[in-house]
């Protein structure tokens, strides 16, 4: 299977880690990625309160470009897939719009239809390879580790627009656990936001609701939170030592990985091709009792 | 004088029912389960009276059963209707029991042999109940039935340890469905409703979280005559739930997951169900999470006061927005805003009891083409008038009482019995005139 590759600037700029291990995962799974000449921001859905068509344009240009590939359009980051959903959504409804973004796109040699199909990485993983795929590539199941799964607001939210999961049960990024070896524990609290994008508007807040979910992973003494998205990533794993001090918990201390450079661990890669020396959170003791295992 | 057909067997049906017989008017009363009662013979008391439903309802479907004037059609469907008001001839289509009616005398022996378990429609699915079964306790008539889905006779063609053990050798496998066709004066549909299944409704977590449950399993849970004897065993680990939570409008009143409109009876028979709990245990923690208390009916209002002043029940205004489940003692944790005081807050509870939407019933739409009657946007049956005909469906001699048509309260549904039945007397006694 052949797909266009979208990492989105968050991968790319500072989470380096999550796209290594997805690079180096992906062959394996018989997954060729594309790589897109030209593809830039997806648009960034904030920047509609500055303008609302340079966001659909700009998320339409990388719709067009995956277009012009004639392949589907695999993005790493939430709130990419999200940023794509909603354009195509406007676009479909707005044939102006639509005419007047394809009018400057000419320019580029590209057309917008909205005929690109839009892979998330649960939709890859779970959807499109599926369990067996996935099992048959684990030569190193991750037998005996317990993790949280924590999909994030963008891959649930908003129902309405057809996400890639449940909004108020979802159970992919589970499933994807359980494939592993090792096992998804529900927690309370799941389908909670990480907080990212209050960042700008109150810190203290995003400590807070950030830090109760580390506080209820650790509570339930799992080995680790796991997440495909680089905003929840950067909060729970970069961000955790200042959460911590926030909430006045020196010893909140929770492993955060890559549900990529879990899979990776457990088809057996290096360690250094999936990016684990990048994480911020604890995760040595864990990546000791894989290596050993 | 030409009989009339009712269609269902709840407490509007036998009403309509035992008002037309006693004025002297032959009744055809068509009941789809095993048993007339309804509903409202699985309520456990009934508000603002705290009578024993079963106590008030048994004695009128005995009534029913033995009124000469009165036939039960039950395992029963009506499948055609032709004609007018005074001449409509229809078409019943009797499923069978697998029991002679005649010679059963209901003793139950059969379904404490028999092997096969099956979820109880009577307990609302929190009991069992057998492959060949009474429908409950007081069930009228009070008869065996084989659910032929469930039976290892008729899908594995083994077993027939009921017909062996039977006493009265009432036990008949080849028993066929019959059509029975009737000339009847008018109709009256008094169907009922069902419940939502708050399963859509993800952020409550029903059928994810063993302890939150509908208003009507919390009504066999907390009934002497249901699976736990009456005792508040919640579902995880038969704990005895002393704090317990209802949420009101499950469903209904809401422009996104389910219906639009108020289901009519919830803020009482919530209240109800709290004071139950007061009273099987005065220290348990009640609080009842509602939008608005519509208390419009006579005595309610009092009935609420009662209930805060009195037992303590504890109301609060603000829809929850989330229900958590704690993984290890199965506690939940209700998320909501008080919005009478504006603040975001958080309560722990056992159990949590969801007051579904009253819903129109799947068989309404293929009710409604049998009859040729209209439907509403829901699929309610329609009123001819809501103001001035508000008893009357969309075609002349046919007649709607009861939840069918929207969401109902049994003293209103009653009200709208003997609505019924008093025009369809009219139409049976302007029938007789013309032949």
């Amino acid at each position: 299977m052949k797909v266009a590759f979208f990492p989105g600037c968050t991968a790319q700029a500072d989470q380096i880690g999550y796209e290594a291990s997805v690079r180096a995962i992906m062959p394996k799974l018989g997954v060729e990625l594309a790589e897109m000449e030209g593809a830039a921001c997806c648009g960034y859905p904030p920047y509609s309160s500055v303008s609302e068509a340079a966001w659909f344009y700009s998320s339409a240009r990388d719709m067009a470009i995956a277009e012009g590939m004639g392949l589907p359009l695999f993005t790493l980051c939430n709130g990419c897939h999200l940023s794509f959903t909603e354009t195509k959504h406007a676009l479909a409804k707005d044939s102006v719009l639509k005419a007047k973004i394809n009018e400057k796109l000419t320019r580029e040699g590209l057309h917008y239809e909205g005929k690109a199909e839009l892979l998330h990485v649960f939709e890859l993983l779970h959807d499109k390879l599926g369990k067996e795929k996935i099992a048959a590539a684990v030569i190193k199941p991750l037998t005996g580790f317990r993790f949280g799964a924590h999909p994030g607001c963008h891959s649930i939210r908003p129902s309405s627009l057809g996400r890639p999961d449940d909004s108020e049960n979802p159970h992919k990024l589970d499933d994807l656990i359980n494939w592993t070896g090792a096992q998804a524990v529900e927690y309370p609290g799941k389908v909670d936001c990480c907080g990212s994008s209050l960042a700008s508007v109150s810190g203290k807040t995003v400590m807070e609701i950030a830090g109760d979910k580390l506080k209820t992973v650790k509570g339930l003494a799992l080995d680790g939170l796991v997440t495909t998205c680089p905003f929840c990533f950067k909060v729970y794993d970069n961000r955790q030592r200042a959460i911590a001090a926030a909430v006045g918990d020196r010893t909140l201390e929770v492993p955060v990985f890559y549900y990529t450079q879990l899979l990776g661990l457990a088809m057996g890669i290096g360690q250094e091709r999936l990016g684990l020396e990048l994480n911020q959170s604890p995760v040595d003791p864990v990546l000791a009792r894989i290596g050993g295992a | 004088m030409k009989p009339v057909l009712v269609i269902g067997g709840g407490i509007a049906g036998i009403q309509a029912s035992l008002d037309l017989a006693d004025r002297g008017t032959k009744v055809h009363l068509v009941e789809r389960t095993p048993s007339i009662g309804g509903v409202m013979a699985q309520l456990d008391k009934t508000f603002p009276t705290m009578d024993c439903s079963i106590c008030i309802l048994a004695p009128k479907m005995i009534e029913c059963y033995r009124h000469l004037n009165i036939t039960i059609h039950t395992q029963s469907e009506v499948v055609g209707l032709e004609g007018v008001v005074g001449d409509f001839n229809v078409k019943i289509l009797e499923h069978p029991r697998s029991v002679d009616s005649a010679k059963c005398t209901g003793c139950g022996l059969c379904s404490e042999k028999c092997p096969v378990k099956k979820p109880s429609d009577f307990q609302a699915g929190l009991g069992q109940r057998k492959a060949i079964y009474l429908a409950f306790p007081q069930a009228v008539p009070l008869l065996a039935t084989i659910d032929r889905e469930a039976c290892l006779w008729f899908t594995k063609g083994i077993c027939k340890t009921c017909e062996k053990v039977c006493p009265a050798k009432a036990v008949d496998y080849e028993q066929k469905e019959n059509t029975v066709e009737l000339n009847v004066s008018s109709v009256i549909a008094a169907t009922g409703f069902e419940q939502y299944n708050p399963k859509d409704i993800g952020e409550y977590g029903y059928g994810r979280y063993k302890n939150v449950l509908t208003a009507l399993e919390f009504e066999r849970l907390v009934c002497a005559s249901g699976p736990t004897g009456g005792l508040l065993n919640r579902p995880s680990d038969g704990k005895v739930s002393h704090n317990i939570a209802f949420i009101q409008c499950v469903g209904s009143r809401t422009q996104t997951t389910g219906y639009p409109y108020c289901s009519a009876s919830c803020c009482m028979y919530a209240t109800k169900e709290a004071v139950l709990i007061k009273e099987h245990e005065p220290s348990s923690h009640v609080t009842i999470f509602y939008m608005d208390l519509r208390t419009f009916g006579k005595g309610f209002q009092g009935f609420v006061d009662r209930a805060q002043s009195y037992w303590g029940v504890k109301y609060i205004r603000g829809r929850p927005g989330e229900i958590r489940e704690d993984p290890s003692t199965k506690d939940l944790t209700i998320l909501y805003e008080n919005t009478e005081i504006g603040k975001v807050e958080k309560m722990e509870v056992d159990l949590v009891v969801l007051c579904t939407a009253a819903i129109p019933h799947r068989e309404n739409r293929k009710l409604g083409g049998v009859l040729g009657v209209e439907l509403d946007e829901f699929g309610f049956f329609a009123d001819k008038n809501m103001l001035t005909a508000p008893v009357e469906s969309s075609k002349p001699g046919i007649y709607v009482c009861g939840s069918c048509h929207g969401p109902r309260d049994i003293p209103e549904s009653v009200a709208e019995a003997s609505a019924t039945a008093a025009k369809a007397a009219e139409d049976a006694a302007r029938a007789e005139v013309k032949q």
